[in-house]
C-alpha cells in the first residue's frame, strides 16, 4: 500500500534531480568558451582550427550517428540509463570543459560495464562513425575484479568521434584498457578526427592503458588518472606513428591524492612528413601524499625536417619522500641501427619500418608485461 | 670471379684520410686475413665496403665479380652477396632476432614470393644450435643486453643464414670464450665452398690456426703493406708489427 506513495516520490526526485541537471549542464555549456591558443592546454596543434571546428560539429550535429558492438559477458553490460549522467557530470577535462559539456548534453550512447569478477576472455568494444558520435564509456570495477578491455574507434571520411571514458576501480581490481582509435580515409580530401577523455580513478587498485592512433587527420586526448589510496598502481602507455600532415595532441595528469602508490607513464611517437605531435603531461602529488612514485616519460622519434614535436612534461610535489621523474627526449632515427638492418639486405623502406616499430615497441611490451603481471598474480 | 679492390681512398666525412690506397684481390674460394695495428683502417676498410654512411670513398675502385660495389646501395650489396660481421654489432631495440632475419630472407625472395616460415625456424633453430645459442635468443631484441661474445655468435649466425658470397669478418674472435671460438671457427670452416670467400680480420694467431687462411695481409696506415702466406701470422705472433713501421715510417 505503501508502495505507490514510494514510487512517486521516487520518481519526483528523480525528475527534480534530472531537471537540476540539465539546468547545471546548460550552465556550464554557456560559461565555457571554446578553446583556443590562450588556453594553455591548446596551445599546440592549430586550436584555433581545430577546437572550432569540432564544438560547431556537436552543436550543429544531432543525431549522434555511430554503430556499437559489444564482445562481453551480458552479466557485465548495463544499458545506458539517464542516471548515468552523473558520472559523466564530474568527469575533468584538460582545457575542454566546452567539449565535455556539448558531449553531456548529447549523453546517451556507448556502454557502461560493472564488472564484479575475474574475467579471463577480454570484452571488446567497438564504436564506428562516419558522422558525429559522441559515445561515453562507463567501466566500474568491483572489488577484486579483473578485466582487460580493448576499445575500438573507427573513424571513416570526414568523421568525428568523441569519447569519453570513466574508469573506476575499486580494491584489489585489476584493469586494462587497450584503445585502438583509427582512421579511414577511402579519399584524399576526408580528415576523420578523435577525441578522448579518459578519467581513472583508483582506490588500492591497478589500472593500465594503452592508446594507439592511427589514420587520423586530427586527434586529442586527455586522459586524468587518480589515485584515491594506496596500494595503488596506474599505468599510462601510448605508442604512434605519424606521418603526413597529421596531428596528435596529448595530455595527461598523473594526480596523486594518496601516497604509498605508483604511476608511470611512457609515450611515444615517431613522427615523420610535417606531422606534430604534441605531449604535455602533469604530475601531481597532493600533500600528504607520501611515498609516491611517480614517473613520467615522453620519447619521440623524428623522421623529418619537416616534423613538430612539442613535449612539455611537468612535475608539481607537495608531499616528502616522493621518487618522481619526468622526461622528454626526440630524436631521429639511429644512423647505426639503419645502416645494421640495411647492411643484412633489408630495404630501406622495410628497415625503417622495423627500427620505429622498435622504437615504439617497449611502450606495448611494458603494457603487455604488466598486463600478464598483474593477471597472473590475480588468478 | 674475386673480390677486386684496386687504389681505394676513403675518409671519414668532412675528415681524415683512413684509406690511402688499399690494393687486394680476393678469388672466389679463398681465405684470406687481415691483420695490422690498431687504428690502421681495417674496420674503415670493412664498412666502407658495406657503404657505412660516416664514410666517403674518395679514389679507387671495388669490384665483386665484376659489379662496381660503390654503384649499390647498402641492402644491394648484402643481396650481391657481401656480408659483414661487425667489430661492434649494434643493438636495434624492439626488433626480434627472428623478424630481423625474415626481413633480410624475404628481401632476397622475388616480390609475390612468401617466405616459408615454417622452414626459416627450422633452419634458424639447427644453425644456433650449431653455435651453441638459446633457443630464447629468437625473440629477443637483435643484440640488446647480449654479452660481447653472444653479440658476436649473433653476427656469425646471420652469416650462416644469409650465405653470402663474400663474408668479412671483423675481429670476430675478440669476445668470444675458447669454446665459442672453436665453434664459431668450426661453423666458417664448414662454410667453405669454391663460391665462397672470407675476408677474415683478427689479431690473434689462434683464430687463423683454426680458419687456416690461403693468403695473409697486413693492413697498415691505410694500405697494404705485406702480402704472404700463413707463416706471416707465425712471425707477427713473435715479433709485433715493428718490421712494417720501419718499413714505413
Ligand atoms: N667514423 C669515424 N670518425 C672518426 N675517426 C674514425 C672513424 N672511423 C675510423 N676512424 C679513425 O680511423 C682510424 C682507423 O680506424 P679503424 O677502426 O678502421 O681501425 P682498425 O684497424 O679497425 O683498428 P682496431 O684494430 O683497433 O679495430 C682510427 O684512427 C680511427 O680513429
Ligand atoms: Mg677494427
Amino acid at each position: 500500500m505503501d508502495t505507490p506513495a514510494f514510487n512517486d516520490a521516487d520518481e519526483l526526485s528523480g525528475k527534480l534531480r534530472l531537471a537540476l541537471e540539465q539546468a547545471e549542464a546548460e550552465a556550464r555549456l554557456r560559461e565555457a568558451e571554446t578553446p583556443d591558443r590562450l588556453n594553455e592546454d591548446w596551445r599546440f596543434g592549430r586550436p584555433h582550427i581545430y577546437a572550432k571546428a569540432l564544438v560547431s560539429a556537436l552543436e550543429s550535429d544531432t543525431d549522434n550517428a555511430g554503430r556499437i558492438t559489444i564482445q562481453a559477458p551480458a552479466a557485465c553490460v548495463e544499458p545506458m540509463a539517464d542516471d548515468m549522467r552523473d558520472g559523466e557530470m564530474r568527469l575533468r577535462s584538460i582545457g575542454s570543459d566546452k567539449i565535455l559539456a556539448l558531449h553531456l548534453k548529447r549523453f546517451g550512447k556507448g556502454i557502461c560495464l560493472c564488472i564484479d569478477t575475474v574475467l579471463a576472455d577480454p570484452i571488446i568494444i567497438t564504436y564506428e562513425t562516419e558522422g558525429v558520435f559522441t559515445p561515453s564509456t562507463i567501466i566500474l570495477a568491483a572489488e577484486g575484479a579483473a578485466a582487460r578491455i580493448i576499445e575500438r574507434h573507427i573513424v571513416r571520411g570526414s568523421g568525428l568521434l568523441v569519447a569519453t571514458r570513466d574508469i573506476k576501480a575499486m580494491a584489489g581490481a585489476d584493469i586494462s584498457l587497450e584503445l585502438e582509435v583509427s582512421g579511414e580515409s577511402t579519399s584524399g580530401s576526408d580528415q576523420p578526427r578523435a577525441m578522448n577523455i579518459t578519467n581513472i580513478a583508483a582506490m588500492d587498485a591497478q589500472v593500465r592503458q594503452l592508446t594507439r592512433y592511427s589514420g587520423l587527420d586530427w586527434a586529442r586526448e586527455e586522459t586524468v588518472a587518480e589515485i584515491l589510496h594506496e596500494n595503488t598502481t596506474i599505468e599510462l602507455f601510448s605508442a604512434n606513428r605519424l606521418h603526413g600532415t597529421q596531428i596528435l595532441d596529448q595530455h595527461t595528469r598523473q594526480i596523486h591524492s594518496w601516497g604509498k602508490s605508483t604511476s608511470n607513464l611512457l609515450y611515444k611517437n615517431v613522427v615523420d612528413g610535417s606531422a606534430t605531435a604534441t605531449f604535455a603531461g602533469n604530475i601531481y602529488v597532493a600533500p600528504g601524499a607520501h611515498e609516491t612514485d611517480a614517473y613520467q616519460a615522453n620519447r619521440n622519434m623524428l623522421l623529418s625536417e619537416d616534423a613538430t614535436i612539442n613535449s612539455l612534461p611537468g612535475l608539481e610535489i607537495l608531499a616528502d619522500k616522493v621518487r618522481c621523474s619526468h622526461g622528454s627526449a626526440s630524436a631521429p632515427m639511429d644512423e647505426e641501427q639503419l645502416f645494421y638492418l640495411l647492411s643484412r639486405g633489408i630495404p630501406r623502406h622495410d628497415a625503417q619500418m622495423l627500427v620505429a616499430d622498435g622504437f615504439l615497441a617497449d611502450a606495448v611490451t611494458q603494457f603487455r608485461g604488466s598486463e600478464s603481471d598483474g593477471n597472473n598474480t590475480k588468478i | 670471379m674475386s673480390l677486386i679492390i684496386k687504389d681505394l681512398y676513403a675518409r671519414v666525412k668532412d675528415g681524415a684520410e683512413i684509406l690511402k690506397g688499399v690494393n687486394l684481390n680476393i678469388p672466389k674460394g679463398e681465405v684470406h686475413a687481415i691483420m695490422g695495428p690498431n687504428g690502421s683502417g681495417k674496420s674503415t676498410l670493412s664498412k666502407v665496403l658495406c657503404g657505412h654512411p660516416d664514410y666517403e670513398v674518395t679514389g679507387g675502385s671495388a669490384e665483386m665479380d665484376g659489379q662496381d660495389l660503390f654503384s649499390l646501395s647498402v641492402d644491394e650489396r648484402s643481396r650481391a652477396g657481401l656480408f659483414l660481421a661487425f667489430q661492434y654489432p649494434v643493438e636495434v631495440p624492439g626488433v626480434s632476432n627472428a623478424n630481423f632475419m625474415r626481413a633480410a630472407l624475404q628481401a632476397r625472395l622475388p616480390k609475390e614470393e612468401e617466405l616459408d616460415a615454417v622452414a626459416f625456424y627450422k633452419n634458424l633453430r639447427a644453425r644456433m644450435k650449431q653455435l651453441g645459442m638459446d633457443p630464447k635468443f629468437t625473440a629477443r631484441a637483435v643484440n640488446e643486453g647480449f654479452s660481447g661474445g653472444e653479440k658476436k655468435r649473433n653476427d656469425v649466425l646471420q652469416m650462416m643464414m644469409l650465405d653470402p658470397t663474400y663474408a668479412i669478418l671483423d675481429e670476430t674472435d675478440s669476445g668470444l670464450d675458447v669454446d665459442a671460438l672453436r665453434i664459431v671457427s668450426e661453423g666458417v670452416n664448414a662454410m667453405r665452398a669454391p663460391y665462397r670467400s672470407f675476408l677474415v680480420i683478427t689479431h690473434y694467431k689462434r683464430l687463423l690456426d683454426y680458419i687456416r687462411p690461403d693468403v695473409v695481409h697486413v693492413l697498415y696506415n691505410g694500405r697494404i703493406v705485406k702480402t704472404a702466406g700463413y707463416d706471416l701470422v707465425d712471425y707477427i705472433e713473435e715479433h709485433g708489427f715493428d718490421f712494417v713501421k720501419e718499413e714505413h715510417p
